[in-house]
C-alpha cells in the first residue's frame, strides 16, 4: 500500500482477501459465517446478514462454536458472501492462523473469527481460548511483538498467548530488602516501582504482547456464571456466616444441599 | 549498544551485571531473565542533591533502577520510541520523555532561561519545557518518547533550524534555541496562521522533531 502516492482505491475485487488493507484495517473475504464483535465492521461489499448470538436458526453453529454464554450480547455471526472491512478504533489489526492449536486472547483485543474455531472463556478471567483450526482478527495498542518463555510480563502489556500453560503471578519485592527497603517498606517512602507484579509464563509456546501498557478498553468478562460447580473469585455459594462447628461445610456444598 | 528497536513503540534492552539503567517506572512492558526494579528515591543520579536539584527544576520523573541480567522489554502509553546514541555529546530532553537511558550517562539539570532573557521564558512557556530541561552527557543510549514519529534534523552552523515549539523533542550538541516570532497584524486581529512562535536552533547538532503536534 504505497500511502505515499495519495490514497489507494479499493472495489469489491481489489480488496485483499483475509489480509490487512493497512495496518488498522482487516479485509475479510467472506464465503459462510464468520463471528464477529459487535460494532466492529466498518464497511462491506456484498451480500452480508449480521445476525444477533441466541436461539434461531443459527442455534446449530453456536452450538458447535460458541462457548461463551456471557458473550453472546457482544457477538454477532455474518453470514452472506462480500468483502466485509474491520477495524477497531485505529488499533493495530492483524490476523493469526491457528492449526489444530489454542490461543487465549484478551477478550476485548479479538475482533473476528471463522467458525471452524471454537470459542471458549478462559480460566483466566478477562481472557478468551480459541481452540481448533482457522484464522482470527485481533487488535492491539501498538504492533504485536512475539516473545518464547520463559518470560515475564506487565499484566497491562499481554494480548495473548498460545500453546503454552497459562500464566502465574510473579511478585518481586526484592527492593524492600536490607536496610534501606527496610526503611521503604515501614516508611513507605521511595515509592514504588510499579513493576511488582508480573505474569509469568513457562514452557513451550508463545507470549503476545502490545507495545504499551495502555489496555484498550476492556469488555468484562472475568465473572462467570453464578453456578454451581464454578470456581469463584468471589466465593457467593460460601455460607456468609462463620462456620459453626458441627456443621457440615463443604461436604454439604458438594453434595447441593 | 543496550537498545534495540522491536518496533515504532518498544524497545528492548540487555542488562548485563554490574551496569544498570534507569527507566521511567512502570515503562517494563516484559522482560527475561534476572533483573529486578528498584524505585530509585532520588530519581536517578548524582544522590540527594541531585534529587534537590531536579525536584526544584520540576524536572523530577519517576524513576527506576534496573539492575541484573537479561533483557527487557520497554514501552509507554503507545508513544513512539526512539533511541539516541550519545558518544560524548549531551543531549537536551524533556525529564517525562525518557523511556530508559544507560546507567553510565551523566544525568543533569540546566537552567534554560538564561538563553534569551525574558524570550526564553516566553520560549519555555510555549514548548513546555518550562525554564529547566534535563541533560545527558557521556557514551551510552537514551530511548526517548515522542507522539508519532520522529525526525532528526542536523544543525549545521549559519543555517539554523527553526521548529514548532509543539513538535520539538529534544535536541543533542552545541546548539543555541531561541524563541522566534512573526506576530503581525494579523495575529492581532485574530487573523494568524497558528505559526506565531517558532524555536530557532542554530550552531552544531542535531534536532529531534515529532510527527505530531500534540504535547506528551
Amino acid at each position: 500500500m504505497s500511502s505515499v502516492n495519495g490514497p489507494v482505491v479499493f472495489d469489491a475485487h481489489t480488496l485483499p482477501a483475509d489480509d490487512n488493507v493497512n495496518p488498522y484495517a482487516f479485509s475479510v473475504d467472506l464465503d459462510g459465517q464468520w463471528f464477529l464483535q459487535k460494532g466492529k465492521m466498518i464497511a462491506y461489499y456484498g451480500r452480508i446478514d449480521f445476525h444477533g448470538i441466541g436461539h434461531g436458526r443459527l442455534d446449530r453453529l453456536i452450538a458447535h462454536s460458541f462457548h461463551s454464554p456471557l458473550h453472546a450480547a457482544d457477538w454477532v455471526v455474518a453470514e452472506g458472501r462480500g468483502k466485509m472491512l474491520l477495524a477497531d478504533r485505529s488499533f493495530d489489526v492483524n490476523s493469526y492462523d491457528l492449526e489444530d492449536g489454542n490461543l487465549t486472547v484478551r477478550s476485548g483485543n479479538l475482533l473476528a473469527f471463522q467458525p471452524s474455531l471454537s470459542l471458549k472463556q478462559s480460566i483466566v478471567p478477562g481472557f478468551l481460548t480459541l481452540i481448533g483450526t482457522g484464522k482470527f482478527v485481533a487488535a492491539s495498542n501498538g504492533p504485536v511483538v512475539f516473545v518464547e518463555p520463559p518470560v515475564r510480563v506487565d499484566p497491562q502489556a499481554l494480548v495473548g498467548w498460545a500453546d503454552c500453560p497459562s500464566p502465574c503471578h510473579h511478585y518481586d519485592h526484592q527492593y524492600l530488602r536490607g536496610v534501606l527497603g527496610g526503611v521503604r517498606a515501614f516508611t513507605g517512602l521511595g515509592g514504588t516501582s510499579g513493576e511488582e507484579h508480573q505474569f509469568e509464563f513457562v514452557g513451550a509456546g508463545t507470549v503476545l504482547l502490545q507495545s504499551t501498557e495502555q489496555l484498550m478498553a476492556d469488555i468484562p468478562t472475568g465473572e462467570v456464571p453464578d453456578q454451581a460447580g464454578v470456581p469463584h473469585a468471589t466465593p457467593s455459594n460460601q455460607p456468609s456466616m462463620p462456620r459453626m462447628p458441627g456443621q457440615l461445610g463443604d461436604l454439604q456444598r458438594r453434595f447441593g444441599l | 549498544m543496550p537498545f534495540r528497536p522491536l518496533n515504532s513503540r518498544m524497545v528492548e534492552a540487555t542488562v548485563v551485571p554490574g551496569q544498570r539503567l534507569f527507566s521511567q517506572r512502570g515503562a517494563m512492558l516484559a522482560y527475561k531473565g534476572d533483573v529486578s526494579f528498584t524505585p530509585s528515591i532520588t530519581g536517578g543520579q548524582g544522590g540527594v542533591l541531585g534529587m534537590i536539584g531536579r525536584r526544584v527544576a520540576n524536572e523530577a520523573t519517576p524513576l527506576m533502577t534496573v539492575e541484573g541480567s537479561g533483557t527487557v522489554m520497554f514501552g509507554h502509553g503507545g508513544h513512539h520510541v526512539h533511541v539516541v546514541e550519545l558518544a560524548g555529546e549531551t543531549l537536551y530532553v524533556e525529564a517525562d520523555r525518557l523511556l530508559a537511558f544507560d546507567g553510565s550517562l551523566q544525568q543533569g539539570t540546566m537552567f534554560m532561561g538564561s538563553q534569551g532573557g525574558v524570550m526564553g521564558m516566553v520560549r519555555g512557556q510555549v514548548t513546555g519545557q518550562g525554564l529547566f530541561t534535563t541533560t545527558l552527557k557521556g557514551r551510552g543510549a537514551v530511548a526517548v518518547m515522542a507522539h508519532g514519529g520522529v525526525i532528526e534534523l542536523p544543525i549545521r552552523s549559519g543555517r539554523p533550524v527553526h521548529v514548532d515549539p509543539q513538535a520539538y523533542v529534544a535536541h543533542r550538541g552545541d546548539v543555541r534555541s531561541k524563541l522566534s516570532t512573526a506576530i503581525g497584524w494579523r495575529e492581532m486581529v485574530g487573523r494568524g496562521s497558528g505559526e506565531a512562535f517558532q524555536l530557532e536552533l542554530s550552531g552544531e547538532g542535531t534536532v529531534y522533531v515529532q510527527a505530531s503536534e500534540e504535547k506528551l
